[in-house]
């Protein structure tokens, strides 16, 4: 029966292809969207994990605010999936020097840098380049980011002492105020002052994440910011563990003497790399669905589009119910045949989506910086989805077919 | 499905019909009284708007009676869900309509096999039967052919073999010749009397008095009654 069935759909299908085709469109555009923002999202995410694991898995990050619930717990299952407060990461910092100093002389952390972000345009001659992140901090920086140079050299701790106007600009930054000049030695402007470009960074292999291009930076040192603009605002620290296995004690160490520092208040937070990346992916979970949330609505307006066209078929074939009925059909016969063919004009629908959205990955691998991801779960919940959406839109004009009085139907013209 | 002569295949009591709604009420049948032997072939005479049809869409459990009693082969079918109807429709009764009433969309094989395909039998157990009715009919050759590939007269000996292919207590032929030429239609008839000489049993709706003497008894509906007009021999 279910065999008769289906080969009962592809018949009607076949019959009226233009209509069935345009039906499915709407499941197609349904599944593909979704499957387009989730795998994009996903794509983001794979992207920044590979970025912030390269950083290195003993790298602690110290951050104003409260940024996590459980920032303080070492505990891993309250780390999971804990809350993030963005809030309390914005606003005057209240990170100071003196925690600066505590961070770097805590025991097994063998290197650190404070930074801070300086709100600036970077110009040079009449090039305007107003995307660039200018950060300030000192030269352990470079090594903790592992960062290198591709032209001249990064800034050095005698730049920092003697506060030089010394800057270091990211790939990016450097293609937009010199073009293929060489930067190295010329100037760019500051908040009005005239820095000397040392050193172009080497351009990561990276992608555009979360909005910040990690190639168009700016990097002066520390001391030459706090002559520029008058005070030090400690943004964040990065601090460098001898090793892995010391990282969740530095850490619980850090915690406690930044607390004492703070009166002990938790005005702050030390966060691993595994946590910088839970608070990267709760947010762009929370973002991927809500876009895939959006995306859905084109799932649902597909399905309605399934159930119009379902009952315009119920009412066109009355005939061919009430034949069927009198040959002996019953209720549930006539509903599982259009329940079928609701299903079947969904599932290609559904299978045509996929299709379009790998097609899509595909072309977004090659035109964009990011690679979407299609993991298995993604694919096999849009046909699940399709299924149910031919289910769910299907029932009604199925329940409306089955339920046609067999006189009434084979009078029907 | 050699039935025993005497046999009773249909049995109505007090059968009345009552349509009941915004028109009015309007009594389509009343107090039908009718019994039909096995092997019998009855043609129902009466003009339009007679209730025949009405008569012959209870018999055909395609409707229900307001009233009264329908045994269908000593089956109280006033008891039965329409479930049950649709498998007694299926198994008991073959339907040739006057416009045929063939699926457009499928072959003379698909039409024919459909009362087996809601019986669940397997594709070559159809097939086989479908062959066996359709040579009976003389359109074995026409079995891959859509409705509309063929002749009025060849789709309805289709119609024909889908009604005999469950071999059914009874056919029911409402105006079988109606939309067809003199010459087929006399053909169909021929074939129709062919069935019931080989002991299956006809009940054939008509206004045609021409028809009615293929029929071994006739009776009359006017009004919503039932009367009885020539039993032959």
């Amino acid at each position: 029966m279910i065999w008769q069935n289906i080969k009962n759909a592809f018949l009607s299908i076949k019959s009226a292809k233009l209509r069935s085709a345009l039906t499915a469109v709407g499941v197609v555009i349904g599944v593909f969207a979704v499957l387009v923002m989730v795998g994009v999202g996903d794509g983001v995410k794979a992207d920044i994990e590979g970025q912030i694991s390269n950083l290195g898995t003993n790298v602690l990050t110290i951050t104003s605010g409260k940024l996590t619930q459980s920032a303080s717990s070492s505990d891993p299952k309250q780390q999971k999936g804990s809350g993030i407060n963005l809030a309390s990461g914005i606003g005057a910092s209240t990170l100071t020097e003196a925690d600066v100093k505590t961070i770097a002389t805590t025991p097994n952390v063998t290197s650190s840098a404070a930074f801070g972000i300086i709100s600036s345009s970077v110009t040079k001659d009449q090039a305007v380049n107003n995307s660039a992140f200018v950060i300030a901090t000192t030269p352990s920086y470079f090594d903790i980011r592992k960062l290198k140079t591709s032209q001249g050299s990064f800034f050095t701790d005698s730049d920092n002492n003697k506060e030089e106007f010394v800057a270091v600009i990211g790939a990016d930054t450097k293609q937009s105020l010199f073009g293929s000049e060489d930067p190295i030695g010329r100037t760019i402007t500051l908040r009005g002052k005239q820095f000397v470009v040392s050193g172009v960074i080497e351009k990561s292999d990276a992608g555009v994440s979360l909005g910040a291009n990690p190639d168009d930076i700016v990097i002066i040192p520390i001391n030459s910011a706090i002559k520029l603009t008058g005070k030090n605002d400690v943004f964040r620290v990065i601090a460098e563990v001898d090793s892995e296995k010391n990282v969740e004690k530095v850490k619980a160490s850090l915690e406690q003497s930044i607390r004492s520092n703070h009166s002990g208040s938790d005005d702050f937070s030390v966060l691993t790399q595994k946590e910088l990346l839970n608070t990267f992916n709760s947010i762009l979970d929370i973002l991927t669905t809500f876009v895939a949330a959006i995306a859905a609505i084109s799932l649902l307006v597909g399905g309605i589009g399934i159930m119009n066209i379902m009952l315009v078929t119920v009412s066109e074939r009355t005939r061919e119910i009430g034949i069927r009925k009198a040959m002996g059909a019953t209720f549930g016969n006539i509903m599982g045949q259009f329940l079928t063919e609701s299903i079947i004009i969904s599932l290609i629908g559904g299978v045509i989506g996929v299709l379009a959205s790998y097609l899509a990955g595909l072309v977004i691998a090659n035109f964009a910086d990011i690679t979407p991801v299609y993991s298995p779960i993604a694919l096999i919940s849009a046909l699940g989805a399709s299924l149910f959406i031919g289910v769910v839109f299907g029932t009604a004009p199925a329940i409306k077919a089955a339920r046609k009085h067999p006189i009434q139907a084979l009078k029907s013209l | 499905m050699e039935k025993n002569k005497s046999e009773i295949v249909i049995e109505l009591t007090k059968l009345a019909k009552r349509y009941d709604d915004e028109a009015g009420v309007y009594d389509a049948l009343k107090e039908v009284e009718l019994k039909v032997k096995a092997g019998e072939f009855l043609a129902v005479m009466g003009p339009s708007g007679s209730g025949k049809s009405t008569l012959m869409n209870i018999i055909g459990l395609l409707d229900r009676p307001t009233a009264g009693d329908y045994l269908l082969d000593g089956v109280d079918t006033n008891t039965l869900s329409d479930k049950d109807l649709a498998k007694l429709r299926r198994d008991r009764i073959g339907f040739i309509f006057q416009n045929f009433n063939l699926l457009p969309r499928l072959s003379i094989m698909q039409n024919v096999e459909l009362p087996l395909v809601y019986e669940k039998i397997r594709t070559a157990e159809r097939k086989r039967r479908v062959r066996e009715v359709l040579s009976e009919v003389g359109l074995l050759d026409k079995i891959d052919s859509k409705p509309n590939r063929v002749s009025g007269g060849q789709v309805q000996r289709a119609a024909i073999a889908r009604a005999l292919i469950n071999k059914p207590s009874l056919i029911l032929a409402d105006e079988p010749t109606g939309n067809l030429d003199t010459k087929t239609g006399i053909e169909i008839m021929e074939l129709l009397k062919k069935l019931n000489n080989s002991g299956v049993t006809i009940i054939l709706v008509t206004h045609n008095p021409e028809l009615s003497r293929y029929a071994s008894r006739i009776v009359e509906v006017r009004d919503g009654l039932l009367t009885e007009k020539e039993v032959k021999k």
